[in-house]
Parts: C-alpha cells; structure tokens; sequence
C-alpha cells in the first residue's frame, strides 16, 4: 500500500513509493511463485506418474520421485492401440465442431444483438437455458436419434451433438459481443447499401477476431476434453477418441495408471498449445464485449 | 486476413477434414459380428485381442469388439437398449443382472445351439444351473468364473508362528488375535467402491443362515431386519471392533488392499481370485508370495458354498449377425487355448472341463478344487440381488465399514429399500 | 426494409434453431414423457404411472440430500474459483514480467479432462501416501489428516476443491480480460484524485468488473447444475450418498438403479431449477446493462 491522504505529493514521498513499489512487487512475485508452485502441484502429480510402471506406483505411492526416468509409458501410449487414430479422430471432431459452433453463434448472436424482434429476447433465453442442463439427460433420445439414421459409430453424431450444445454458450458471448459494437458502424455500411450477409461479413466479423479467439479456444478445450458423447456414439476402435481412450485404461480389475498418465500429457498437449497461441486474443477479445453480461 | 477469405478457409477446413473419413461402412453379412465387453484391463485386453485375432483367422469371420471400462459399460450398454439396437453380444455378469435383462425380453436364448454342441459336456452342471439358465431356458455361455477366498501373505503367517489355516469360527478368531498381538493387521479392505466389502457379508450370511435363506433374501423373500441377517451382522462388527481390519477401508480401493498384503502391512483380504491376476503383473510368485484359505464354517451343518462371480456373454434377442454370434460363442467357450489364454491372463477359472488343470498356477488349481468340491457355487452380492436393490445393499456395507455401531439402523434403511425395489 | 430484415433474421436463425430443436428440446422433451412411466430402460414396454414419480421426489430424502449438496456446491462455487480468480487476475494484471508464464500455468489445470483431475485428486486425498496427508503430519497435524474421500464429513468439500483448482484458471482469465477494459485513464484519474490503491481497487475497478463477474457467476451456477463428471469420478456420490449431487443422483437412479422413469423426473425438476435461476440471471443482467450502458 502507498502512502494516501494528501492530494499533492512531495518529491520525498514519490522517492519513497517507488521503494515501496519495488518492495511491494517483489512480494508479489514471491507470493505468486509459492502459489503457482502450490498450484501445479497436481499437474505435476500426472507427469510424475507418467513416468513411473504401475508396480512402482502401487508400492511406493505416487508421489515419491521415480526411480528412474523411462519413457515405456509413452512408448506404450503412443505405439500400442491405435492412440494415433484416437489422435487424428479427436481433431477431426474438435476443429469441425468448435469451428460450426462458433457459426451458428455468430449467426445467431447477430441476430440477438442487431436485428431483434419481438419476442427475441425471449428465443435468446431460451436457447441460453440450453447451458443449464447436464447432457446425461437426452442420451437415450440422443441415441435412438442417431441409430435411426444410420450414423452410430461415426464421427458425425459427435460433431453434429456438440455444435447443437455449443450454441447457447456461443450464441451468448456472441451476442454479447456483438452489443459492444456500436450500431453506428452498422448503419454506416446499411447507408452505402450492404445488406445484413455482408454487414456481418465485413463490418462485424474483422473486429470480431478476438471474440472468435476465445470462442475458439473455448469451444476447442471442452470439445477435445468431454468423453461421454464419443463413448455413446461410438462402437468400434477405429471411431474412438483420445478421451475415450483414456478411460478405458481403467479396467475392470486392473487400472495402468502410467500408462493414463502418460496419454492423459500427450491428450492435454493440443489444447495447452492452443491457449498459448491464442493466448494474446484471449485476453483482448474478453476485453471486447464478451464479458458484457 | 480478408474477413472472407477467412470465412471461405473455415468452410473449406470443415469440409475437408470431414466429409471422407467420418464415416466407416459397417460390413453386412454372416462375416462378422459386433461385440462389446468390459475387459478393459492391461491383462484381460491383451488377451481377448489374441483371442479375437485367433477367431478370426480361423473362422473368416470379422469381430467389431468394443471394449469399455466397466463402470461406462453399464451405461452403455443402457443407452444402447433404451435405444433398441444392442450389438450383436456382449460380455455380462451371470446372477441377477442377466435376469434383469432376460426379464426385459432383450436377450436371444440359446437352448437349440447349447443342445446342438452338446455344452452340457463342456461346463460342469453345478455351473450351468446357476449361471446359464434364467426362467427355465438359457440365455448365458460362460467364459471365466472367480471365486472368493481369504488370500494371505506366507510370509506374514510365517512370522507369526501360523502354518496351519483354520476351518472353524473359533480357530479364525485364534488366529486374528495371534496376528493382532504380531503386530499385524488381520484384514485388509479397499472398499472404496463398495463392492469389496460385499464378500464379507456373502460368506457371514452363508456360514450362518446357509444358501437357502440367502437366496430367499436376495429374492427379496426374506427381510434385512430378520434375526440372521442381524446376527451375520453382529459377528462382521465383532470383527472390526476387535482392531482386525486396517482403518479407513472406505478410502482404499481392493488394489490398494491388496498391497497391503503384499507388503506386510495387513495378513489377508478376503478378495476374488483376479487378485492371483494383479499380483502376478506385480511380480509377486504365488504360493512363495500369496496363497490363499477358504473362509472357515461357523455354525456346524451348514452347508459350505463359495462365492464369486461369473463372466460370460449374452446374445441380443435382435442381434442382427447370429450366426457370427454362435460362432464366437462357441469358439470362446470351446477352444481350449482361447479359455487357457483368458484363465491365465486374467487370474480366472474357466468354466471348460476340457482346460486342463495344469495350465493353472498352484493357487489357482487350488482354488479350481474348492469350487469343484462344494455343493453350492453361490454370486455375489451385487450379482446375486435386483440391481436397484444392490444399490441399496452395498451402500449399507460401505456405511457399515464407516461406523459398524449404527448397523441396526442401516438394516433398517436397507430393508426399506428391499420393500421398494420388491414391492413388499 | 422490413421484409430484408426478416429475410436475414430466418436465414440467420434457421440452421442455429433447427439444430437446437432437433438436437437439445426434442430429446429434452422426449426424456420428459418417460418421466411420466416406470420403464426400466432395458424393456421395450412400461406403464404409464401419472405423477407418481414426481410425488415420490417430494419424500425420498436422498433427494432432500442431493439437493443440499447441489445448493452447497453452489455456495463453494459462487466463492472458491470466483474470489481465487479475482485475485489472480488482479495480481497479474499488472505490467510484471513474465505474468504470461504465470497466467498459462494457472490456466494448465483446464487442459486436463476431469476424468485425469479425479484421478490425480484421488492421489492427493489418499490417506497413505497422499500429498495432502503426508504435508499436514509433517507439519504435525496429524489429527487433522484423515481419509478425506471416505469421510461423509469430507467427501463432497474434497470433491468441490479438486473441482475449484480447475475452474479458477478459467475465472482468472475472464477477470483478466475485464481488467484489461478497465481503462488506465480511469485508474490514473482516480490516483491524481488522490484514491489510494485500495480505495481506487473498491471505487474504480471493482464496479467495471461487474460485466466479467456476471459471466463467472454464471459459469459457476451452471456447472454447479450440471456437476456431474468429477464426483462422478473421485466419489460416485459416495459415500452413502454424502457428495451425491442432483445431476449424480439422476445417473444413479436412471443408470445404476435402472430407474428410468424416476430419473427423468428429476431430470424435469432440474431443468425447471435451471430455468428459474436463468430468468433470474438475465434480470439481474439487464439491471446491469441499464446501469453501464
């Protein structure tokens, strides 16, 4: 804390909270450094614990440090089933699925921000309740959907369920976002003739990146992270993604618990990479409007 | 970037990451079969891949397998039900749980082809009664079966001054206070997930009120208040009022427990010979490391049943590929490397009188010969019971290992379960 | 004018509700009517038993009980993540060096599925070998270690902390983003008035993060609702139901216990929980915006 009351300030008192804010910062970089190393405590345990065999684990505990540093775990994890295609199945669901998602956000959010109607504000609520429920609900539904129309065990029921539930989360920040923007800008591009499709085009969508960024990366995170659509709507090993393949480590009698730690790393690699990309845009684009209500 | 250049990339990424390779034609025909099963483990995987790799081979016919952790399994396999299109067979838990499914008219009984190949041959009687057969035909083929024992550590025993392993209530206890005063736990429990505590109740309930009235609870004929459910109850909470079991076993789960054997900490847990499975893949030598007692009589002329599950397969009443199904199942059943690769992967017994015994660890034959020499081969709780009604049950057993002093009110909260789920 | 208008409303709207419909209300609406039967899930026919499974939800008292747990939840939620996500982000908001090191480590936990954040909270709950334990009797604590996952007492606190660690990155990069839109003017006019740091924190920049509080609020409430996946995981609800939450009881009874009809009706009793808090939510919203707008 600097020193307060007096509304004009003495060269002394600068000199002296300059100090102090060195001080003070110093503190904060101490106190920040425990904390994250609290923090990634936890994370630390999943490494630890890719590097270890399953014996090891079950005789010394996890948290002592391995014996030695061997990779078998990954080896395993990498070379045995089929983790690659677990891999390029987990993208070809996630990038198709965060990219609609976000579509149908914007086109939706546009709507709800610039075009509203009477009872608008109504369909806006009720689409955003679509957050509001766990999806163990509509499984059976869901399900019988699916097989009806002969797309059990693809990978299109995964894309197609998570762009349907990703849209009240995109249609909110969307829209949101969409109200930051002053309407000026858009009644400026109505008078020289464009229409909503290219307003929205090239009036809204450039200074939308950011918003999409975080979208992104949202949408990126919780789609490449859930298990239990891929589970339901897939049969056979070659349509699995890599969460599924991680939960079904666990068996029934035995657990390979390096093995999980080592595919839970190489599966939290991508979305970790996309935040750190992103992370500029992240940051920015909440600035924007997405934080507005 | 051009905002619709952007636009036209994102639409161009979707279509070309998606259209061709999302989807995969499922073959038709009597080629194949779909299969889903729970033997997600490192060693129950493995073999079932060698397994499947081997049928196909021999047969030409296709396997689809989808192999899903337990816990999901049951989901699953609820889902896809509810939803009407089960695969063609799938791996299940003989007992109640079968009946379930039996009672819903969603399994294909399999009598003409269990007649046809002359199984009666193959599976020993006493088995077949039991886990085969559900409202007079059969719907289930046995694959593994375990059974339940109290499985030591030698070593332990050994510097206690125990060599010889007690048949009667009283012994037990002798030999629970020898250990105590060793400094040694008797009992190790990871009933984290309930269901390992169930044993304890199945064997207490057996060795007092006998089969019969088991089976009349577990019908729901019989009510958790009755003076022998109480009693069976009494004697498990003499046991841990008496320091014999490892405090917290809500917190260990049943690998937990059995490192504590393994390690000394604790003498025994009473556990399904799978442990054999776990502690091989540990390393540990069986007879030199572990071995294992049946759990001893306590009241004289009951007769002595054994407990422990049996995994098998079922055949979906609308399974689109029977033939493919009948085939596997029989080559499962039958083939006697496939039942030795699966016995000693798994730590399980095989149901196939064919498999010879020698294919067993010591401790395996051993156990394979006290199923064999016991006039009742008796499921589990949690298998044996209505699965909502289980629910209820091994929620008691996990509150009971808790705090054993409210166990009056746990029966009570139980039983009123048992008029629900029974309608009583 | 008007009629362009609809044009790009419907063209807009049509594939976001399509999907919508298809995909979440008419499942949704599907698993409802179940909840007016006593099917089982498993056979193809079931009797219609009115509201008999509504009725027996005002006097089962697990229900009572995974309502008190959703509601504590939700209390734990509103506060850990939330005021820990504050905090963070108003530390490193400042212009430190290497606040981004710091910023993605605390976001790490979000790249982890919550089936891996179980399991690595399983390890530290252990009472053994687990970190938690192992700290407190070295710090001679040893009356306080306990088995924290099997204690009744402890179980859902236990839960909703390895829970919390996971979300707080996620609020810290919400406020974060408010922070940044707080403007430097706002907060340098505020400092030549004369507010000290804390006064100028209360005053200036409390206010403006309102619009980012009300998405962290909202994403807390929300996931309380559907917490599902971790106690799933670490607890199953257990033990004996002390950590059962509503959306966990629901799978119980509809997945474990094969009652399909008493599941769905908990299921509508949830939807309308969430239902009554989203109108309340977007009132308080709008409050909002006619306060900043």
């Amino acid at each position: 804390m600097t020193s307060s009351t007096p509304a004009l300030k003495t060269v002394q008192d600068e000199a002296q909270e300059r100090r102090s804010n060195r001080l003070a910062l110093a503190a904060l970089y101490v106190t920040l450094t425990i904390i994250v190393i609290l923090y990634s405590l936890p994370g630390l345990g999943v490494i630890i614990s890719s590097f270890k065999t399953t014996q090891e684990i079950s005789q010394g505990g996890l948290w002592s440090a391995p014996a030695q540093i061997n990779f078998d775990n990954y080896d395993e994890a990498w070379n045995n089933g089929n983790v690659r295609t677990y891999v390029v199945n987990s993208f070809l669901v996630t990038i198709p699925a965060t990219l609609l998602s976000i579509l149908v956000g914007i086109l939706s959010g546009y709507v709800f921000s610039k075009l509203p109607f009477r009872g608008s504000n109504a369909l806006f609520i009720f689409v955003v309740a679509g957050m509001f429920f766990p999806p163990q609900i509509v499984l059976i539904p869901l399900f019988r959907l699916f097989n009806s129309v002969g797309l059990y065990d693809t990978l299109w029921p995964l894309i197609i369920v998570h762009t349907a539930f990703g849209l009240p989360i995109c249609t909110l920040l969307m829209r949101n976002f969409f109200s930051a923007i002053p309407a000026a800008l858009r009644d400026a591009a109505v008078v020289d003739g464009a229409n909503e499709g290219q307003v929205l085009l090239r009036v809204m969508l450039p200074i939308s990146l950011p918003a999409l960024a975080v979208l992104g990366t949202l949408q990126f995170t919780w789609i490449w992270n859930d298990f239990l659509w891929p589970l339901i709507f897939t049969q056979s090993d070659s349509m699995r993604t890599v969460m599924v393949g991680l939960v079904t480590l666990k068996g029934q009698y035995s657990v390979a618990w390096g093995v999980q730690g080592a595919m839970a790393v190489i599966a939290s690699i991508p979305t970790l990479v996309i935040f750190i990309f992103f992370q500029r845009y992240f940051i920015q684009g909440m600035t924007l409007g997405a934080v507005k209500g | 970037m051009n905002m619709r250049r952007f636009a036209l990339l994102i639409l161009l990424v979707v279509a070309l990451t998606g259209l061709p390779v999302l989807a995969q034609d499922a073959p038709e025909g009597d080629t194949f079969v779909t299969v889903m099963h729970y033997f997600t483990g490192e060693l129950g995987r493995e073999g079932l891949n060698t397994i499947f790799g081997n049928f196909q081979e021999a047969s030409g016919i296709t396997v689809f397998d989808n192999p899903i952790g337990h816990e999901d399994f049951k989901t699953t396999i609820l889902v896809m039900a509810a939803g009407g299109d089960l695969p063609d067979m799938f791996s299940y838990w003989a007992g109640a749980r079968t009946q379930f499914v039996v009672d819903s008219g969603r399994l294909a009984p399999i009598d003409e082809w269990w007649d046809a190949n002359g199984l009666s041959d193959v599976v020993p009687a006493s088995l077949a009664a039991g886990a085969t057969v559900y409202n007079g035909a059969r719907y289930l083929v046995p694959f593994g079966y375990h059974y339940a024992g109290l499985f030591y550590n030698p070593t332990v025993m050994a510097d206690a001054g125990i060599t010889e392993f007690p048949t009667d209530w009283a012994g037990f206890l002798a030999m629970c206070e020898t250990l105590k005063a060793a400094g040694v736990a008797p009992f190790a429990l990871g009933s984290m997930n309930r269901w390992p505590a169930q044993f304890w109740f199945d064997y207490l309930l057996l060795r007092t009120a006998g089969p019969e009235y088991r089976a009349q609870l577990m019908a729901g004929e019989a009510s958790y208040t009755d003076p022998e459910v109480v009693r069976a109850m009494e004697l498990w909470k003499e046991l841990v009022d008496a320091g014999y079991f490892v405090a917290d076993a809500n917190a260990y789960d049943w690998t937990d427990a059995a490192d504590q054997v393994a390690n000394g900490e604790a003498a025994m847990t009473l556990m399904g010979t799978w442990i054999t499975g776990y502690w091989n893949g540990n390393g540990l030598v069986p007879v030199e490391d572990y071995d294992f007692f049946p759990f001893p009589s306590i009241d004289e002329g009951v007769s002595q049943a054994v407990v422990g599950p049996v995994d098998g397969f079922v055949v979906s009443a609308e399974a689109d590929h029977m033939q493919g199904a009948q085939d596997l199942l029989l080559y499962l059943l039958t083939d006697t490397d496939a039942q030795t690769t699966w016995a000693q992967g798994q730590g399980a017994l095989s149901p196939n009188v064919n498999v010879d015994p020698s294919i067993y660890t010591p401790v395996m034959q051993k156990a394979a010969d006290v199923v064999a020499a016991a006039p009742t081969f008796a499921f589990n709780y949690d298998l044996a019971t209505t699965p909502p009604m289980a629910e209820g049950g091994l929620n008691m057993f996990a509150q009971f290992m808790n705090d054993p002093s409210g166990y009056v009110s746990y029966l009570e909260q139980t039983e009123a379960v048992a008029v629900e789920v029974f309608g009583k | 004018m008007a009629r362009s208008r609809w044009f790009w409303r419907i063209a807009f709207l049509a594939i976001p509700l399509l999907l919508y419909l298809v995909i979440v209300v008419g499942p949704l609406l599907y698993s409802f009517f179940f909840s007016l039967t006593d099917w089982n899930g498993f056979s193809f026919d079931f009797n219609f038993v009115g509201l008999e499974n509504f009725s027996k939800i005002f006097v089962d008292p697990l229900f009572g009980n995974a309502i008190k747990n959703t509601i504590i939840w939700m209390a734990a939620a509103l506060t850990l993540p939330t005021l820990g996500g504050l905090a963070l982000a108003l530390a490193l908001n400042s212009r430190m060096r290497g606040a981004r090191i710091y910023k993605s480590l605390f976001y790490l936990p979000i790249c982890l599925s919550l089936a891996v954040v179980g399991q690595i909270w399983i390890w530290i709950y252990q009472p053994r070998w687990g970190l938690l334990n192992i700290t407190l009797d070295s710090l001679g604590l040893v009356d306080v270690s306990r088995a924290w996952l099997a204690s009744p007492e402890t179980a859902l606190i236990a839960v909703i902390v390895a829970w919390a660690w996971q979300q707080t990155g996620l609020a810290m990069v919400i406020f974060l983003a408010g922070l940044t839109s707080v403007p430097t003017e706002l907060l340098e006019a505020a400092q030549i008035d004369g507010a000290n740091q804390r006064q100028s924190l209360l005053r200036v920049v409390i206010p403006l993060l309102q619009p980012a509080s009300v998405v962290v609020i909202a994403l807390a409430v929300i996931n309380s609702l559907k917490s599902f996946d971790i106690v799933y995981i670490m607890t199953g609800g257990g033990p004996f139901h002390s950590s059962d939450t509503l959306a966990m009881m629901m799978y119980n009874e509809s997945f474990k216990k094969y009652f399909m009809g008493y599941g769905s009706a908990i299921s509508v009793v949830l939807f309308l929980i969430a239902v009554v808090l989203i109108a309340f939510y977007f009132r308080q919203v709008r409050r909002l915006e006619n306060l900043y707008d």
